[in-house]
């Protein structure tokens, strides 16, 4: 597309217009001929050669009758609205399980990622495309045409047919603008009516990016700088949208980007020309190319830098900076991050002030604790305070070159932080809890009393289980009516065998010290042991939540405390390597009341005192969800379904209980910055998505495949090729479905004005909604004996001779269903229509406010809610694939009491009742 | 070689601004007599250039070229046979392009454009040969934007351009006007030297008396629209500048002329 936009403006020397309408020229022939089953190959070459066709019509009109080029242009794309529109039959084209050439591709893929295959086979058709037209523009007849755009009266003068080339060169671009369309629609899913508009502008941006990146004058370089400057374009609105900025910030930041790069030769030349350089041509080259790469960097660091500032990333510049990453949301983490940031601030570091605290949480997932910690050096953390055995395990063996604190570990040398509490890591200190053993006894002899046999299991070959399994051995030796039952592995898969073995010889009690591949093996003990309602008792208050009866660990809040004195030594100057890991003493026991009932043990009220941690539910705690709402533009319509969707999810209570958060999107009704949220929404992983309107509910369905998707506020879902019927759908999206209510209100039409013959009817084709509508009046009209006059409009402005040709050609009642076009017009319709005492009829209720007479809608509010209420189903568990597409027009009536009285007509009892909204 | 025969043309016609540019103008050229033009302003010497070029096309009248009608023949198709070289040093290359490309398109003119390469080496050799002539040490910037270059020099390259192709008519549109004396001098000898090695046969319109003299083998002197004397090569030998314009005022006395277009010419001619 670039490399047709640049043929036309450079070459030949002016902007062509035409191609916003020969991108959808190809189309919407690839759409058409795909579906229809012709070979997508031979179906991409008559799309090169229709919109071929359109870029010779704009040269002839240009050459021939000396039409200014722009005007012929935008002559041409004028004219082809209506010629796709014809080639098309309707306004959009779902493409999605057709096959294409990219299909094609996608099935040559020798088992790459998806991504990494499609970018390395474009890189490879694009090398291909950049060679062939470089070596085009140096042949004979390539050199006569770039002759011809450069000097038109020296290229006639040296026997060049200057009008027969120049429609050649822009059929040429046209025919490559028309591929380009051709693809994006197969790349989509979809051609659209609406899809060229903004065509020109992207691609004059992206020929001059890559004229400013790479200003060399040679042929090749022209045409490298085209693709560089294509790509580079789309790069930035990418990342713009990366980095968190609002889609409509996105726009101003484009232009202001290009301007940027527009000015800067300018500025360059008039410098040059003040200084008089020399015109020595390699060093004005390099000169120019550093400074510009210069103000194109600086442009950048614009765009970063106030996305940086909207995303608050800098909240002032405090001087120490403090990363604190824990695994999870869990409870007892919380309660370490929590002291920890307590403390500080009573040694005097309040977060914002003097101290900046960056909060972390990895939400179970080991993949995020280390681009937290890629983050924390790429901020220049003065140091990382790590919360949990796993982030501290990862943070030591990443970072060596800044302190790293660990707030709570059960035991840091089996992960490697030292051999003791003095001979450690260099950069490391911290916090850790070892349990005491006679704790542990103490703890299980107050929930199991009498004589008992108690089994633990352990590593032989690691030398902190063997000691505290000696200290266990040791202390239950004490107790004469406890003994003690020991089975040891060698790895995890040992562990549920030796479970077994232990349940089988009669245990009462598993008690469980601390054991690196024990913990990691629990769920095997616990099962066995459940199995036996025998509880388990274990050494790690983290363990709590899977099933393990009481726990005895240590306090989390305090060592949470103690690492932020740590902290504050270091910040003070100490060195980590001199500072020997503290033990916390201080006991927190914990206990699962759950899992009590479940083994049908009562806890003596002491325990249940002296226990300072209690966990209820088996679930481990939800990590927090997201759920994005994407809605394609601001109508009244899409602003009311907004607003029931987020109603119902928040007085549900499903956000609070399931922890979820919402990111409501907008695409400001364009189609880039649509593709370009949904792509983001994919690539940020969102848990859910719902979607308002049909254009978005298209463009989601394309570009997502795995995240379970609700729809709502959509008039048709089957013709936009989601669903062949309402079981039958795409297996991750499902949704409800709005009909406008077009029989009801034809069915009104009957009941108030049974003598009534003629319906008057505007509508826009282009408008995929209208046209389900349109079809539906044409059979309601034939249902009720009525007879319906269409009228059909492309534009507003002429909406009004429209319905006044109707009025004049005799028609009883007129009506329209939320077509765009005409609602934009609606107070002239209607006082078109008052005048000559012609009852209208809408499907929009509040209409009645500007002037119709009756209209039966659906409540998008309400309709708002009852997509809501589909995704918490989903959200509850159910798989979109099981949930059938419902159907849900809550009507509501709107009455115009007054316009009743003017002509003489009684709105019958039924429908004044259920109405909505009565204007007198 | 070349005729023209009852040449008429006005622009704008029935309007205010109306011009009748050539007045029945006929004219024979001999193949290889080279032709230089003086006159008035708006004597019709630029469009009776055009008229030949095909860049306009007369009200009434033929243009043969070798025995062939091309009165109605466009520019670019005449162009096979006929070279220009324009006023506008800045108009006769393509500004964005090379040198070598520029002599490129020159070497094609004429011919049909295809798809083979344009720039082989055997077309480079031939290029560098050909920059020899201008002696303007060009051989080894073949590859350097046109742009680049001064007035004088895109002048000399238009030349070049010119006959490359041997062309049967060579038209010089006032083509030192623009230049500084120095470049314009060294035009002239180009033109000079060219011309006499490959006989072409050309038409020069220039400002100048001096080089109507020296050039040519038969000088033209047109007046609104008409040729008014046609001067042998024996003649000119004789005549200077001043006898021009002694001319010239005889065309005053007899009511051609009146005084103030005399003074006119004398500034001009100067």
């Amino acid at each position: 597309m670039a490399m047709g936009v640049f043929i036309t403006f450079r070459i030949h020397d002016f902007p062509d217009i035409t191609v916003d309408g020969s991108f959808v020229t190809g189309a919407a022939m690839t759409a058409v001929l795909t579906v229809a089953g012709v070979n997508p190959w031979l179906a991409l070459l008559l799309s090169f050669l229709a919109a071929g066709a359109a870029g010779a019509v704009t040269a002839f009109i240009h050459t021939r009758f000396s039409i200014n080029g722009l005007l012929a242009g935008i002559l041409v794309m004028t004219g082809l609205y209506s010629v796709n529109l014809h080639i098309m039959g309707r306004s959009n084209i779902p493409l999605l399980s057709e096959a294409g050439v990219i299909n094609w591709i996608k099935t040559l893929n020798p088992g790459l990622p998806y991504e990494i295959w499609l970018c390395l086979v474009f890189g490879l058709i694009l090398a291909l495309f950049w060679l062939l037209i470089s070596l085009f523009f140096r042949t004979d007849f390539g050199i006569a045409m770039r002759a011809t755009g450069n000097n038109p009266a020296m290229a006639a003068a040296s026997g060049i047919n200057v009008n027969a080339i120049k429609l050649t060169g822009i059929a040429m671009a046209n025919g490559l603008v028309g591929i380009s369309g051709s693809l994006v629609a197969q790349y989509q899913g979809f051609a659209d009516i609406g899809m060229g508009v903004g065509s020109i502008v992207f691609g004059l941006a992206a020929v001059i990016i890559g004229e400013t990146v790479l200003p060399m004058k040679s042929i090749w370089m022209k045409a490298l700088g085209v693709i560089a400057g294509s790509i580079l374009f789309r790069l930035m609105v990418a990342l713009a949208l990366y980095v968190g900025l609002d889609p409509i910030d996105l726009k101003l930041i484009t232009a202001v980007f290009v301007l940027a790069i527009l000015i800067a030769p300018k500025i360059l030349q008039a410098r040059k020309a003040k200084t008089g350089a020399a015109a020595d041509m390699p060093s004005f080259i390099r000169h120019r190319a550093w400074a510009l790469g210069l103000l194109a960097v600086a442009a950048l660091c614009a765009i970063a830098g106030y996305a940086l500032f909207k995303s608050n990333l800098f909240a002032g510049k405090p001087k120490i900076r403090i990363g604190v990453v824990q695994m999870s949301d869990h409870a007892l983490l919380n309660l370490t991050r929590e002291g920890f940031v307590k403390e500080m601030k009573n040694l005097g570091y309040e977060d914002g002030k003097n101290v900046a605290l960056d909060l972390e949480n990895a939400s179970g997932d080991m993949a995020t604790v280390n681009s937290i910690l890629d983050k924390f050096i790429h901020n220049r953390v003065d140091a990382v305070v790590t919360i949990s055995t796993n982030c501290t395990q990862a943070a030591i063996s990443k970072i060596k070159d800044r302190p790293v604190v660990f707030a709570t570990v059960a035991n840091p040398f089996i992960i490697g932080a030292g051999a003791s509490d003095t001979d450690h890591l260099p950069n490391v200190t911290g916090v850790y809890g070892a349990v005491p053993m006679d704790k542990m006894i103490e703890l299980t002899r107050t929930i199991l009393l009498g004589k008992i046999k108690v089994g633990c299991i352990w590593d032989a070959a690691q030398t902190n289980s063997v000691f505290n399994v000696n200290q266990l051995k040791a202390e239950i030796a004490r107790h004469p009516d406890i003994t003690f039952a020991g089975a040891t592995i060698t790895g995890s898969a040992d562990v549920q065998q030796a479970a077994q073995a232990l349940v089988h010889s009669g245990i009462d009690a598993f008690v469980l010290a601390p054991d690196n591949i024990v913990f990691s093996a629990l769920e095997s003990v616990i099962r066995e042991a459940n199995a036996r309602k025998i509880p388990v008792i274990i050494a790690d208050v983290e363990r709590l939540a899977d099933g393990a009866l009481a726990a005895c660990g240590y306090d989390y809040t305090q060592s949470g405390a103690q690492g932020a004195r740590l902290v504050d030594r270091i910040l003070k100057g100490e060195k980590p390597a001199n500072i020997p890991f503290e033990r916390y003493s201080k006991l927190t026991i914990g206990i699962n009341p759950d899992v009590a009932r479940k083994l049908g043990i009562t806890l003596p009220a002491s325990l249940l005192d002296k226990a300072t941690l209690i966990t209820g539910g088996t679930q481990k705690e939800k990590p927090a969800k997201r759920l994005a709402v994407f809605v394609f533009s601001d109508s009244t319509i899409l602003e009311l379904s907004t607003k029931g969707i987020l109603d119902e999810l928040r007085e549900s209570g499903t956000l609070k209980k399931h922890n979820i958060s919402v990111d409501v999107k907008n695409a400001q009704n364009d189609y880039p910055t649509a593709q370009a949220i949904v792509q983001d929404i994919v690539r940020q992983k969102y848990d859910y998505i719902v979607t308002a309107s049909s254009l978005a509910l298209q463009v989601t369905a394309n570009g997502n495949k795995t995240i379970p998707h609700v729809f709502g506020a959509v008039t048709d879902p089957y013709r936009m090729g989601i669903a062949k019927n309402a079981a039958d759908h795409l297996p991750n999206i499902t949704g409800v479905a709005t009909f406008q209510p077009v029989e009801s209100t034809i069915a009104a039409m009957r009941a108030i004005f049974p003598k009534a013959k003629r319906i008057g009817l505007v509508w826009n084709p282009s408008e995929a909604n209208s046209e389900a509508c349109t079809l539906k009046a044409r059979a309601a009209a034939r249902k009720y004996s009525f007879e319906l006059i269409e009228k059909t409009v492309s534009r507003t402005d002429e909406v009004k001779d429209a319905v006044t040709a109707l009025v004049t050609s005799g028609i009883d009642v007129f009506f329209t269903s939320g077509d765009n076009t005409v609602i934009l017009t609606q107070a002239t319709v209607a006082q078109i229509l008052q005048r000559h005492k012609i009852p209208y009829f809408t499907n929009d209720p509040s209409d009645v406010e500007r002037g119709a007479f009756f209209c039966v809608g659906a409540d998008y509010y309400q309709v708002g809610r009852e997509t809501a209420k589909t995704a918490i189903r989903v959200i509850e568990g159910a798989a979109p694939k099981d949930i059938p597409i419902h159907e849900y027009v809550p009507e509501a009536i709107g009455v115009h009491q007054g316009l009743a009285d003017r002509y003489g007509v009684v709105i019958p009892e039924v429908f004044l009742k259920k109405a909505k909204v009565i204007k007198r | 070689m070349i005729s023209l025969r009852d040449i008429h043309k006005k622009f704008n016609p029935d309007t205010h601004n109306e011009v009748y540019a050539l007045r029945g103008v006929s004219l024979d050229i001999a193949d290889g007599e080279f032709v230089t033009i003086i006159g008035t302003n708006g004597s019709g010497k630029s469009t009776l250039l055009n008229v030949l070029a095909g860049t306009v096309t007369p009200d009434s009248g033929a243009v043969l070229l070798k025995g062939k009608d091309v009165t109605r023949q466009k520019d670019f198709e005449r162009a096979k046979q006929i070279a220009r070289v324009f006023q506008n040093p800045f108009m006769g290359t393509a500004p964005d392009m090379t040198i070598a490309e520029n002599l490129l398109i020159a070497s094609l003119r004429g011919r049909r454009h295809h798809l083979r390469m344009g720039l082989s080496a055997s077309r480079r050799i031939f290029f560098a040969g050909q920059i020899k002539r201008l002696e303007m040490q060009m051989e080894d910037r073949l590859d350097n934007i046109i742009g680049s270059l001064s007035g004088g020099q895109r002048q000399a390259v238009s030349l070049l351009m010119a006959v490359i192709q041997k062309p049967d008519v060579l038209l010089l549109d006032e083509h030192t006007a623009a230049l500084d004396p120095k470049s314009a001098a060294q035009i002239i000898r180009l033109t000079k030297a060219f011309v006499e090695s490959q006989q072409l046969t050309t038409f020069m319109v220039t400002h100048s008396m001096q080089q109507a003299l020296d050039l040519g083998s038969r000088t033209l002197m047109m007046h609104q629209g008409q040729i008014i004397d046609d001067i042998p090569a024996a003649e000119k030998a004789r005549l200077s500048p001043d006898d021009l314009l002694d001319k010239f005022a005889q065309l005053r006395k007899t009511e051609k002329l009146t005084d103030a277009m005399l003074e006119q010419l004398r500034r001009e001619y100067r």
